[in-house]
């Protein structure tokens, strides 16, 4: 058709805010033109319509968010744990260290599961990312970062990838080999590019899309193979902390959470913001859905743990003691959602009764914060990772 | 002259996106918390037996758990 080719510019200044940004390449009336994505949005905002002015916009938003108020108040018939108390009382979980990982030499700021319910991936402060062999504790893969604060990664849903990233602004994807000799680092491919830490990543449902949050206050949705910007998240108005992915029966949409205490549902297609939650009273460390993709969970440093559920719209669930006074700085369900593994700075993790709103036990043995907390794909594990150096293995 | 003319349709355009995202929330389609508390309760109930950390399952199904008690070094 055309045999011409494009330099397609995937990072550089945007035509119209010359601020250096990933950008998306468009057409105006044949001309190619270079804007990054919030330029985009904008430009579909420009001018008044008939009888518009700032003042009637003012208005109409004040009504708006009234109406919102009033409409969720409305179905707020009863609160969960009341339609709660007919199941039965859960005893205290007979949960306790099974391994200890050590290895870090610093921090260690994330981990994520293997589907293969064994390996594990985890990274730190001192930029070093490392895959456990979870069963026998051997370290498989060691791969060094030129940055520190590696804050995000991530398991390819093949097992075959991790991706990793932090204040380097980048997400790097690193295929993993079977050469143990193999320099691993020398292989990693820059996929993600944001104009400020990375906080958070994800792949989607294969190895081919990433998904990562910054403290630029985006989301970002990318192509690995090209590194190209597929879609882009604006709404928060501060650092995003946080993404989790839908279940995938429940079809493209993902929760994030950040330091304008908001959490934000987002459909991945079109880059709207679907749904908006902003009951936390500061910075949101963490979110994750719910295993029927109906409802999520955020932590933050409030001290409080909150459950929302996306039918109803609203928060239905707050999860906090007087004795807990230290931030929650992550988030996971067991399998089936009854429980939810809390993550705190006072070193400790609180096992919640998600429908009852009780703390069902207390998991001690960290000897520092607690920094992300993940069950293992078939339910059978709790791993959590901490600024003491360590991942401990519960079960 | 000219910067503050941009400056206020900056704002303009930020308000209309605003008002788009809200008009937006404000038309979703809600439920009543009794039927979405029952459906997260009815995912539970349905599910809880297959969830080791809460059921507990014996040593011999979980690879982390050993089969005789161990020392915490």
């Amino acid at each position: 058709m055309c045999d011409q080719t494009f330099v397609a510019v995937t990072f550089g200044p945007c035509d119209s805010c010359s601020k250096a940004s990933p950008l998306m390449n468009i057409y105006i009336k044949n001309e190619p033109i270079n804007y990054c994505s919030f330029c985009v949005e904008m430009m579909a905002c420009q001018g008044l319509q008939k009888g518009e002015t700032l003042a009637s916009l003012k208005r109409e938003c004040d009504n708006l968010k009234k109406k919102l108020e009033e409409e969720r108040g409305k179905l707020n018939d009863v609160e969960l744990h009341q339609v709660a108390e007919k199941t039965e009382v859960l005893g205290a979980l007979s949960v306790k260290t099974r391994r200890v990982l050590k290895g870090h030499g610093n921090k260690v700021l994330c981990m994520d599961w293997c589907k293969d319910r064994r390996r594990l991936v985890s990274s730190s402060q001192d930029g070093k990312v490392i895959v456990w062999d979870a069963f026998t504790l051997n370290k498989e893969h060691g791969i060094t970062l030129p940055c520190t604060w590696v804050m995000a990664c991530a398991y390819a849903p093949s097992g075959c990838a991790v991706a990793c990233g932090g204040l380097d602004n980048k997400c790097s994807v690193v295929p993993l080999s079977l050469d143990k000799t193999e320099n691993l680092a020398a292989k990693k491919k820059s996929v993600a590019m944001h104009t400020n830490y990375v906080s958070g990543c994800t792949f989607t449902n294969s190895d081919m899309q990433l998904l990562t949050c910054s403290g630029d206050g985006t989301c970002a949705l990318w192509d690995v193979e090209s590194g190209q910007l597929l879609q882009s998240f604006h709404g928060h108005t501060a650092d995003v902390l946080s993404l989790d992915l839908a279940p995938s029966e429940t079809g493209n949409t993902f929760v994030s959470g950040g330091c304008d205490k908001k959490a934000n549902v987002w459909d991945m297609r079109s880059g709207q913001n679907i749904q908006s939650f902003e009951s936390h009273e500061s910075d949101i460390n963490c979110v994750k859905y719910y295993p029927s993709g109906d409802a999520f969970a955020s932590a933050s440093d409030d001290a409080t743990c909150r459950f929302y559920d996306l039918r109803a719209d609203r928060e239905v669930a707050v999860y906090q003691k007087d004795s807990i006074i230290f931030g929650a700085s992550t988030v996971d369900f067991s399998l089936s959602g009854r429980l939810l593994f809390a993550g705190y700075n006072d070193y400790t993790i609180n096992a919640w009764d998600v429908l009852k709103g009780t703390r069902v036990s207390v998991l001690f043995g960290h000897e520092n914060r607690i920094s992300r907390v993940r069950v293992s794909p078939d339910g059978t594990a709790l791993c959590s990772a901490s600024w003491d150096n360590t991942l401990r293995i519960w079960a | 002259m000219m910067s503050s003319k941009a400056h206020s349709s900056n704002n303009i355009a930020h308000a209309r996106r605003t008002v788009q995202q809200l008009r937006i929330e404000a038309s979703i389609e809600r439920i009543k918390v009794s039927k979405a508390s029952a459906d997260l309760m009815n995912y539970c109930s349905e599910h809880a037996r297959n969830d080791p950390l809460l059921m507990g399952i014996p040593a011999s199904d979980n690879p982390f758990k050993d089969k005789k008690p161990c020392t915490i070094l």
